[in-house]
């Protein structure tokens, strides 16, 4: 664990940390709905979907997040260096697409040893690249100077 | 949407972190095991947000509903089986080119009443 743990003094502005992809499955949403507690039926009915505007159900934005925030914990090692997460929701994610969670530094605080990093969930789309998320933006800390 | 209710504070909440729920939760955001999801905080905020939503004074129209930003900042992390208390208020109402903006801000607050997480959630009404 701790020799694939990210440390503070590994950490350059402009470094590229993550890029975690994840397939968006039909099962998984629903799961989400259930875990979540969010039951739009945008997310789970394609009637509905349809009639507001959308080709077919899509994903929860909080879902899309959620895979993001997992990205985040899993490189930091540790769910407590997370201490911040604004996020923009721009783009639908639709079923059996891939999302990709992606991130680099952009300013680093040696003093409280705190990196804020920019932050974006991108996915391909007819030969586009489309944002999900964007323009967001993570805060983490590593307190302890040994990580 | 009524801009009038911008300010209204919701009745406190009790959400348990329930090991099962956050088991589920995992799986369905492809966190590790052992470790309570940090967005598992929108489970929380889902124990209010039917009730502000759906709140007649409101006068929202959930089809016209989408998410368009997200806010977390965590104190801490989660522990499993502690109970949270929840306390949302409408933060901020406002509208722009016939969209409305419904900002709701969410404390999930610990046994000692320590904030553990605060939330904010934006949702765009899209216009008619």
């Amino acid at each position: 664990m701790a020799q694939r743990t990210v440390r503070f003094e590994d950490l350059a502005v402009g470094d590229a940390v993550l890029s975690v992809s994840r397939v968006v499955t039909r099962e998984d949403v629903k799961r989400y709905a259930d875990a979540s507690g969010d039951q739009n039926p945008l997310h789970q009915e394609e009637d509905f979907a349809r009639a507001v505007g959308f080709p077919g159900i899509i994903a929860h934005g909080m879902f899309t997040m959620g895979h993001l925030a997992t990205s985040l914990t899993d490189w930091l090692g540790n769910p407590s260096r997370l201490k911040r997460l604004t996020v923009q929701f721009r783009a639908p994610v639709f079923m059996g697409e891939t999302i990709v969670a992606e991130g680099r530094v952009k300013a680093l605080d040696r003093e409280t040893r705190t990196a804020v990093l920019d932050v974006w969930v991108r996915v391909e789309r007819d030969g586009t690249t489309e944002y999900p998320i964007r323009k967001s933006e993570a805060v983490v800390g590593f307190p302890d100077p040994q990580g | 949407m009524n801009a009038a209710l911008e300010g209204k504070v919701y009745p406190d909440t009790t959400f348990t972190v329930d090991e099962e729920r956050v088991h589920l939760f995992r799986a369905a955001v492809g966190e590790g095991e052992q470790i309570v999801p940090p967005t598992f905080a929108t489970a929380a905020e889902f124990a209010v947000f039917p009730l502000i939503v759906g709140d007649a004074e409101l006068d929202l129209d959930f089809t016209r509903v989408i998410h368009a930003e997200q806010e977390y900042e965590w104190r801490r992390p989660f522990r499993v089986g502690e109970a949270l208390t929840v306390r949302s208020r409408i933060a901020s109402i406002r509208q722009k080119a016939g969209n409305g903006f419904l900002t709701i801000e969410t404390e999930l607050l610990g046994r000692d009443g320590e904030l553990v997480v605060l939330a904010r959630a934006t949702m765009i009404e899209r216009a008619a």
